[in-house]
């Protein structure tokens, strides 16, 4: 059946014959024996859990199985993708996903890496701002969503009530176009601007100090202080943690399933909310692996930008 | 190295607020910025002070309008809801937080167990196509749990894993073992080889050697790591919603979820329930404040 | 890197390596794709219940439910557990709920995986189409000719809750097969206070939209209207079908598949029309994303004039401890009344509640005490009672009995509206059909789309869906 372990004991992690440190042929192979001892139980798990099901689905993703109706599976070859990539519905899909990953990770880069740099210019409580700022990164997103729902309900949310308070008017946040997908930003800009700012204090917190020493008996300005010293240096972290975001928000899922339910109308569905109402509505399992395997390649590209650039700062 | 929380406080290399306080306007600018500090941490904190608040207060309150800061009735009825059941049973709520604790644990014990011999392997060994291998590794991570969650169901459809912990269990092991072999390479690179190097000399078995002396100074990076790994399954919402669908088997973020949606919304309940839910991950994140950027970059970043 | 005379270099094999674990992996799910067809095509139609019910086992047993998590799911286990246990005392009964917004999937993805933890699944009544087409549940004509007095009911609630194809609104067509039997009826109710707009309910759709201008007007902060509008489950696709049917428009014609020209012809267009520029005004503001407990809620917080919810879920509208209405149920019953819904063109009302319906994968024991369970639930005497637990049955004798129309404020109203009642289509595609209904007039009723788009959308969208099962790939989009 299905099992995939017996198939994969062929797998990657094999073993080359180390340069030992101690001589004598008995201790290499059990070095060798021991390296694919300790690797391939979790190599087999991956290729299992992860590396299986995506080939499964790419199979699946030429045909138009449906996990439901039952019946063989046809071949309909490029089928799927072609309806996919034409689709105005998808294209909508994608145009959403990418404001919110524009608009979300933009603010909270902006947001993230001015909160890390006003910590990183105090000397007293360092400790205790940070710690409290990482709060809304550890809620689940279940909470996060569930939550924000409730505050920001128009008639009994407790913003409308403090907007009300100042005088301003009640806003529509989850039930109108704009304001919707702004909601959207705004609180994954809350749960994940912690994020951004604990890597960019990394990086500030990690300049050396006779930099800017030397910088001062120059007498620059504090902005070329800034952009000549601080912002070189934490480029590369702030960089990463940018990227890092953008592939987490690009797959949101569970915050819109509980924020907004992709609504109003389908103006909050995301690419994988979509995939979702594809997959089990009407169980178009073919249409959906295409789909996903759609999503799962701009993740394989973000994923090289990510993994390129760690290479990068790990060999500088 | 990891940065750690109480490292920027002690030895945060630039001190230069100094110098421009020395400038006109120095204090002026001080001042604002810890202003802007103060209102941007209000802004963060509030939404989870007022979870808390509502967690307290009587249901006539929840809905008050304009909202009730301060004035209200304080009750733990909320609280009391999320264990007993109105029969005064166990409630389902508490029943998932239990499965939730079993699924965790279960599968952050199995990702330590697969995943700390790996990075050992992978930091000591010459691997072929070693990097190829751990950027492999973390790709998988990096997957949509939404379009892994198609196919994973119709492998678990014929293994009978649908709506079994075990099969919960297994998935997030799947998605915590990349991140074990990353957090933990970096530890274990830290520990020099020559100490197992010095003890085969003596006549240990490498395996003797990583057990007897590279193990034990291992152990609070493990500790570090599984508490991410931890955290992780805990939070997790896709594959619990859309692979189990019984009471028995449900664990806690999709049974909060399952808390509005019916006939009356109990806000205060889901105020309860999540601050329960929540501060079991507060209390852990506090524990490993000093692996946080390797905890949140999958172990991928470590300064 | 602290040691690197240990790194092996990048080499090519180990992507060979890869490859080739690639193609092997490739054919093993193609095989194991393959044989999987063969399982489904053994299962291609529902399988056939015994038309008398088998001898029924001794041993201790636990029949189990799948419904969503609200308080009739647990009357429901309560009184079943009270009442049935009396006469079968091996059996337990076990209602498994689910939130309701994954009601649906929660019950089709375990059909899917064919095996169930559920013996009975109390679908919708628009899910029939979909299981029977898979082969999820048993098909019980014979059973049904066999043991349930079929004269006791009115035509339309047998065949809403169990018969496929789908029947004409009220009536049933004997020659069809049924696969469920009624569980819980339900319909809309209209709920108003009798202090601010009168003790007489609204005759007419036009008068009760103006009863609910007037209403809005002379109080100030209470809104003229509370009703579903979520894009969520089928909460806006049931009010628009409501107001369709009361404009007199169709969902579509049966005959021959045709939404596109049916939903959208000029009763469809006024119905959209009505809902969008008449009644969505008089609501709350940010109320578009409201369904059944945020009505209840708004009613409860004395924030609406008039609201329509389901009757089963209208319950906890006259507890004390959640309202502000008042400090006993009779206080509560001072303000608010409950109406059956007016008509205008038609008296058209929406069809609510769940049958029973026996999962194909579960165990023969199970399957055979689910048997004798409905027979047993169908008993005039056994609905009587369940009427007086709270529940709503489906029997006449038992809609018309005093221990149901005493039992609540709205049975009534229920035993009123059965006559009048119109249900969605229960075609396979049902899921996809109600998402692009709900997903548009929430679009509508939000501004987010014009209101003669958001129709002539649902038209062309929900006609397209009809349409593509002979079409290669992109099904689903």
């Amino acid at each position: 059946m299905s099992d995939p372990v017996p198939l994969t004991t062929d797998h990657p992690g094999q073993v080359a014959s180390a340069t030992p440190p101690a001589p004598g042929r008995s201790r290499r192979l059990g070095d060798r024996g021991l390296a694919v001892a300790f690797i391939s139980p979790a190599m087999l798990l991956l290729l299992a859990m992860s590396v299986f099901p995506l080939l499964w689905a790419l199979y699946l993703s030429f045909t138009d199985y449906s996990a439901t109706r039952g019946g063989p599976a046809n071949f309909i070859g490029f089928g799927n993708y072609t309806a996919i990539l034409t689709s105005a519905q998808v294209h909508t899909r994608a145009l959403t996903t990418l404001i919110y990953v524009v608009g979300a990770v933009g603010l909270q880069t902006v947001l993230g890496f001015g909160i890390a740099y006003l910590i990183s210019r105090r000397t007293h409580g360092r400790g205790v701002l940070t710690t409290l700022f990482l709060v809304p990164m550890m809620l689940s997103p279940v909470v996060v969503g569930l939550f924000w729902r409730f505050m920001l309900d128009a008639q009994f949310g407790v913003v409308n009530s403090m907007l009300g308070s100042l005088g301003l008017g009640q806003v529509e946040w989850l039930t109108r176009q704009r304001t919707a997908l702004l909601s959207l930003i705004v609180v994954d800009t809350w749960q994940w601007t912690p994020f951004i700012m604990l890597i960019a204090l990394a990086g500030l917190t990690a300049v050396p100090k006779y930099l800017y020493e030397a910088a001062s008996i120059d007498r620059a300005s504090e902005w070329f202080r800034f952009r000549t010293i601080t912002l070189p240096l934490v480029w590369p972290l702030l960089l990463i943690a940018v990227l890092f975001r953008a592939i987490e928000a690009f797959r949101l899922f569970d915050l819109v399933y509980i924020l907004t339910n992709g609504g109003p109308g389908v103006s909050t569905e995301t690419l994988s909310f979509h995939i979702y109402k594809v997959a089990f509505l009407g169980f178009n399992t073919g249409t959906a692996s295409a789909y996903g395997i759609l999503m799962v390649l701009v993740v394989i590209v973000l994923t090289q930008l990510y993994l390129r650039y760690l290479n990068k700062l790990k060999e500088g | 190295m990891a940065v750690s929380v109480d490292e920027a406080v002690s030895t945060g290399p630039a001190r230069d607020h100094t110098p421009p306080a020395r400038r006109l306007g120095g204090r002026g600018r001080s001042v604002l910025e810890v202003a802007l500090l103060t209102v941007l941490a209000v802004v963060m904190l509030f939404p989870v002070l007022w979870m808390i608040e509502t967690s307290i207060k009587e249901n006539r309150d929840v809905y008050a309008i304009p909202a009730k800061f301060f004035d209200f009735k304080v009750t733990l009825d909320h609280y009391k809801d999320v264990f007993v059941a109105p029969d005064g049973g166990r409630s389902a709520l508490s029943v998932s937080f239990l499965n939730s604790v079993v699924v965790a644990g279960a599968s952050t014990v199995l990702a330590t167990v697969l995943g700390v011999p790996a990075a050992w392997a992978y930091s000591r060994f010459a691997v072929k196509a070693k990097k190829d291998q751990l950027f492999f590794i973390l790709s998988t991570r990096f997957m949509p749990p939404v379009v892994v969650v198609v196919p994973i169901f119709l492998m678990y459809r014929q293994v009978g894993l649908i709506d079994n912990k075990l099969g919960l269990i297994l998935i997030y092991t799947a998605f915590n073992v990349p991140f074990t072999i990353w957090m933990m390479k970096g530890f274990v690179d830290e520990v020099p080889a020559e100490y197992e190097d010095a003890a085969m000399l003596d006549g240990y078995t490498r395996l003797q050697a990583f057990r007897r002396f590279t193990l034990p100074l291992l152990v609070p990076g493990i500790a570090a790591t599984a508490v991410f790994a931890l955290i992780f399954s805990w939070n997790e919402f896709v594959f619990a919603t859309f692979l189990t669908s019984s009471d028995s088997v449900r664990t806690a973020p999709p049974a909060i979820a399952g808390l509005i949606g019916g006939t009356t919304t109990d806000w205060g309940l889901v105020a309860a329930a999540s601050v329960v839910f929540a501060l079991p991950v507060l209390v852990f994140a506090y524990l490993v404040r000093k692996h946080l950027i390797a905890g949140v970059t999958l172990g991928a970043v470590r300064r | 890197m602290r040691h690197p005379r240990r790194i092996g270099r990048v080499s090519a094999s180990g992507r060979k390596v890869r490859l080739a674990t690639a193609a092997m992996l490739l054919v093993a799910t193609t095989v194991t794709a393959c044989g999987d067809g063969k399982d489904d095509d053994a299962k291609a139609s529902a399988p056939k219940a015994p038309a008398t019910i088998p001898e029924l086992t001794k041993d201790p047993l636990t029949l189990s439910f799948i419904w969503f998590d609200w308080p009739p799911a647990k009357a429901l286990e309560a009184f079943a557990n009270a009442e049935y246990k009396k006469e079968r005392s091996n059996a337990t009964i076990k209602v498994n709920t689910v939130p309701n917004a994954n009601w649906h999937d929660a019950m089709f993805t375990q059909f899917a995986a064919r095996k169930t933890d559920f013996d009975i699944a109390i679908l919708d009544s628009q899910h029939i189409g979909e299981a029977v087409t898979n082969g999820n549940i048993l098909d019980l004509t014979d059973f049904v000719k066999n043991n349930i007095d079929v004269a006791a009911y009115n035509p339309y609630l047998l065949a809403a809750y169990g018969q496929f194809p789908q029947a004409e609104t009220g009536k049933r067509d004997e020659n069809a097969s049924l696969y469920g039997l009624p569980l819980l009826g339900d319909t809309w109710t209209m709920i108003y206070r009798k202090d601010l707009i009168g003790d007489k309910p609204p005759q007419t759709w036009d008068q009760m939209i103006s009863a609910a201008e007037k209403c809005q007007a002379d109080n100030p902060g209470v809104s003229g209207l509370a009703f579903h509008q979520a894009n969520g489950s089928d909460a806006a696709a049931v009010t628009y079908n409501t107001v369709n049917g009361v404009y007199g428009g169709n969902l579509w014609d049966s005959k021959t598949r045709k939404i596109d020209g049916v939903i959208n012809d000029a009763a469809g267009q006024e119905a959209m029309d009505v809902l969008v520029n008449k009644m969505k005004p008089l609501t709350a503001k940010g109320s578009g994303n409201w369904f059944i407990d945020e009505v209840n809620a708004a009613v409860a917080q004395g924030k609406a004039c008039i609201a329509f919810n389901w009757i089963a879920a209208s319950g906890g509208l006259l507890d004390p401890k959640q309202s502000t209405l008042g400090t006993t149920r009779e206080q509560i019953l001072d303000k608010l009344g409950f109406a059956t819904l007016p008509s205008q063109k038609t008296n058209l009302v929406p069809l609510g509640g769940m049958g029973m319906h026996v999962s194909a994968y579960s165990a023969t024991a199970n399957q055979t005490e689910a048997l004798n369970f409905m027979k047993w639930f169908e008993r005039a005497d056994i609905q009587k009672k369940w009427a007086a637990a709270g529940g709503v049955p489906s029997r006449t004798d038992a809609l018309e009995s005093p221990e149901f129309l005493n039992a609540g404020p709205f049975n009534q109203v229920y035993t009123d509206s059965v006559p009048r009642m119109r249900d969605m289509w229960n075609v396979p595609e049902y899921a996809r059909l109600v998402n692009i209904e709900n997903t548009n007039v929430n679009a509508a009723l939000n501004g987010a789309k014009k209101p003669k788009d958001a129709l002539d959308d649902i038209a062309k969208e929900q006609q397209g869906v009809l349409d593509s099962s002979g079409r290669k790939g992109g099904g689903g989009l």
